[in-house]
Parts: structure tokens; sequence; C-alpha cells
């Protein structure tokens, strides 16, 4: 059962505590009430600063020492958490909407009719118990909210850190969560001295459930990108892997690809991503599907390994469909025709540059209308071949 | 956050199956509603479904992933799930993420109901 209710009943007419007690004797045997008293403002201070769990305050208004209106300034003061019902005479207008205006929440008039005094209590209770829910609620949220926080700076911290731009490659990646933790990611990795991993991927849904998923992704691609040479034997250990046992049908679309610096050539598999560009002279085009599908659909499927050139000059744009799927506010969508002529527009600008430019336009476009999606970009540039 | 996408999901019997009619977009605001529809007809074990997408406007991520455990839980109670009538933007999804060679995916009513 929960604890007794504490109420202070403050009144300078002695012979009230004994018609309390004796008026409210069931909800005391009950243990619903606790009452405590006082004979003025300056004892009621006294008994709330030793029991600092009353919630409710019930007070004469002219009594010696302080009064009751004085009190309720007092208890406005000192921010006391109790909410107090006055007890005035009948037709003493002034003084109740005085009372109220210093934060009383309601009041009953003399003499005193316990009937209307219970109501009141037990009205005055439930709004008490409605206010500490919603404090209590409100801490929850804090807390949960901080916990977001620290969440999101886990998911921060496992992204690679700028790369320098080197005589032979520059990469750049950017990524602007819908919420405070998100459903993208994005890598890129040396897997030898030649060899670059670059990966971008999206999980199903938002929030919580997608951020646990996309930690679980990363760290299986990142583990099989070392274990094997072709990105379609990653995709598809991965997907074994985040196939099993998955109850919740999550699913991430993951566009895996290994660059090798020697001879630009782009082997990479796309698990239901949307396609990446291929800047080539300064012409876009769409980097060919391997026909495979999101990982964690289906654990029977076989997964393929495609190839692009990329020669000294040419620049890959890896998406998520925050980008294209961003939304104004008459709900057209960016879309790709508009990702392609910027991406041609700005073909040859530095890879910083180039996202800069990408989602400063999208944002442009939505005009200040909050995005549901995740945005990330990844850019890469070969600048020349290494050497072998 | 902002407001709820608007979706409805009408739906009528049609020779021993449910036919689903989702309406508008399907989005991380409202799959609960598509979740809804699908598991009233798993309770009332009516386990034939197909979903007509013909006024389906957008899907996103959590969209699909509504779909594939309705296609899921519906085998697991020995029926089945079918699409049909995907307009060019939904085909375009189902294509890139391969929901396509996953889910009984057919150009019309007539020839999801018999793919049932």
């Amino acid at each position: 059962m929960a604890a007794p209710a504490k109420i202070l009943v403050v009144d300078d007419e002695e012979d009230l505590e004994l018609l309390m007690r004796q008026r409210f004797r069931r909800q005391v045997r009950r243990g619903e009430y606790d009452f405590y008293f006082a004979h003025n403002g300056r004892e009621a201070l006294d008994v709330l600063a030793e029991t600092p769990d009353i919630r409710l305050v019930l007070s004469d208004i002219n009594m010696p020492v302080m009064d009751g209106l004085t009190l309720l300034s007092q208890l406005e003061e000192i921010e006391a958490n109790v909410s107090a019902v006055v007890v005035s005479a009948y037709g003493d207008m002034a003084n109740i909407r005085t009372a109220m205006n210093r934060g009383a929440f309601d009041f009953v008039t003399k003499p005193i009719d316990f009937n209307d005094l219970q109501v009141t209590v037990e009205k005055t209770l439930r709004h008490i118990q409605v206010l500490e829910d919603a404090l209590a609620s409100r801490d929850r949220l804090v807390a949960l909210r901080q916990e977001l926080v620290v969440a999101s700076q886990v998911q921060t911290s496992v992204l690679p850190a700028a790369l320098p731009a080197t005589e032979h490659f520059e990469v750049h990646a950017e990524m602007t969560p819908a919420r405070e933790i998100g459903g993208d990611f994005y890598d890129f990795f040396s897997l030898d001295e030649y060899r670059m991993g670059l990966v971008i991927a999206d999980v199903s849904d938002k929030g919580i459930p997608a951020a646990l998923f996309t930690m679980v992704s990363r760290a299986l691609l990142k583990a099989a990108a070392r274990n094997h040479e072709s990105p379609g034997a990653c995709l598809h250990e991965v997907n074994q892997l985040v196939s099993q046992d998955n109850d919740a049908c999550m699913f991430v679309t993951l566009f895996y690809a290994v660059l090798d610096l020697r001879d630009g050539h782009l082997r990479y598999c796309n698990g239901g991503h949307n396609p990446p560009r291929l800047i080539c002279q300064g012409e876009v085009q769409e980097v060919p599907s391997s026909n495979d599908i999101a990982l964690g659909i289906f654990m029977e499927h076989e997964f393929h390994d495609n190839e692009v050139v990329l020669c000294p000059g040419d620049a890959l744009f890896l998406y998520t469909d925050g980008i294209t799927e961003a939304c104004n506010a008459q709900e057209e969508e960016f879309g790709e025709q508009r990702l392609d002529d910027l991406l041609s527009d700005a073909a040859d600008a530095p890879v910083p540059d180039l996202i800069a430019t990408v989602v400063d336009a999208v944002e442009e476009f939505a005009g200040g209308v909050a995005q549901f999606d995740d945005m990330t970009c990844l850019a890469l540039r070969l600048n020349s071949n290494k050497p072998a | 956050m902002a407001n709820q996408s608007s979706l409805t999901v009408a739906s009528e019997e049609q020779d021993d199956a449910v036919v689903l009619c989702p309406t508008g977009r399907v989005d991380g605001t409202n799959v609960t509603i598509l979740q809804g529809a699908v598991r009233e007809r798993l309770e009332a074990s009516q386990v034939r479904l197909v979903f007509d997408l013909v006024e389906l406007n957008y899907i996103s991520s959590a969209g699909l992933r509504v779909l594939l455990m309705a296609a899921r839980d519906l085998q697991a109670q020995g029926g089945k799930a079918v699409f049909c009538n995907l307009s060019e933007q939904i085909r375009q999804v189902f294509e890139i993420t391969g929901f396509d060679k996953i889910l009984s995916v057919h150009g019309n009513r007539e020839d999801a109901l018999a793919a049932l």
C-alpha cells in the first residue's frame, strides 16, 4: 500500500485538531491520511521544515503571529512543494482571491462542511499525485535524454576520423542524424598499403533499435573485410550473421567497395542500397547494380561482386536516401535529378566541398522542414594511381 | 517531432482472401497503423493477404520491415502475403532493396490472388 498522505492543518482554534481526527478517523486508521497540526503560519513553516514530505496544507486565513495569506507567500518564496487549500469565512471573496493569486489550489468556507472538505482534500491529493507522476516522468525523460546523448557520442566516436588528402586520394564523409542517434553509418579504412574499404549503410527504421543494429552491422562488416578480398563474400558473411534470429525483421542496405589505388579498380557489392554515383570526367553515372538484396532479409542469398574503374581525377559519391527523399513544405522530394545536377556542376570540387554543396542544397530545398531520415554522404576522389 | 503522415488501410474480402489497400505514405510515424491492420487479420486467422499498393505513394524502410514481418508471420501460420499494383516509386524501392526478390510481387490483383 502507498504511504499515507501527509496533511498539515493550520488553524488557531484548538478544537479543530480533535474535530479533524474525529471526522477523518477512518482514513487515519486505514493509513490513508496522516495529520500534522500548527496554530499559525510560523509554526506551519517549522513543521514543514521538519517534515519535508508534507504535500497538502489546509490553512485558516486569520491567525496570530503569521496569517494564512503571509504563509502562502512564504510557501511560494521557499518554493515549497505543497498544494494549499485555504479556509475562509463565507463570502470573504477578497481574501479568497488573494489566496488564489498567491498559489492556493482551492478553498473551503467556514463553518466547515466536512463532506465538502473531504471531497476537496481528495481532489487536491489526486492533483498532487498527477503532479508528482509528471515530475517523475520528467526526471525519467531527462535521464533517458542524457543516455541518448551518451549513445550519440558513442555512435559518433566509432565513425572514422577525417583523413588528410594525399597525392593519391582524398575521402570525406558527413552524417546528419534526424534524431539523437541514427540508423545510417559509413566507414572507410585501409586494408593494406594499396587497398581501401569504403562503406555506406542505412538500417531499417530509426532510433534506438536501428542504432543497435548499425553498431552490430558495422563491426561485423569490418571483421569480414579482413577475412575476404571479395566484397560479395563479405556481405554474404554479414548477411548470414544478421539474418540469424532476426525476429524483428531488421535489415540494412549496405554498399561495400574495395578500391585498389594502384589501378583504380573498384570492386563492390551493393546490398540493396541506393546506387552510388561515379563522377567520371565531369559526367555523373550510376554505379551499376550488383542485383543483390538488403542484408538481414534472406539468409540464402548469394552476393555478387561487380567492378568499375576509376581514372585519376574521377570521384565516387555514396549517399543514403535521407538525401534524395528529403522533403520540402510542399512535400516534394529532393530527388535524384537534383543530386545528379549538383554533382555534375561540382564535379571537380575537392570532396569536402562536393559534400557541402549537396548538404547545403538539401537544407535549402527543405527550407527548415524537419526531416525524418538520417542524411549521410561519403565521397572519394582518386587523385593519382599509387605505384605498385 | 513532425506530425504523423497520412495513412489509411482499407480492406475487403475477395475469393477467400483479404485485400489490404494502404493509401498515402507509410513511414516511421505511422507504421503501427499498417502493423495493426495485419495483426487484426492474423488474430482473425485470416492468413491469405493481398497487399494492393496502388494507392501507396511512399514507403520508408520502417514500412518495408512491416511488410517483411507480415510475410513471415503469415507464412508461419500456413498463409501467405502477396503484393500487387506497385507504383513506379514503390517498385523502385522494392528493386533497389531486393524486396522484389524476396516477396511475392505481381502486376495486378488478379495475378496476385492467383498466386495465393
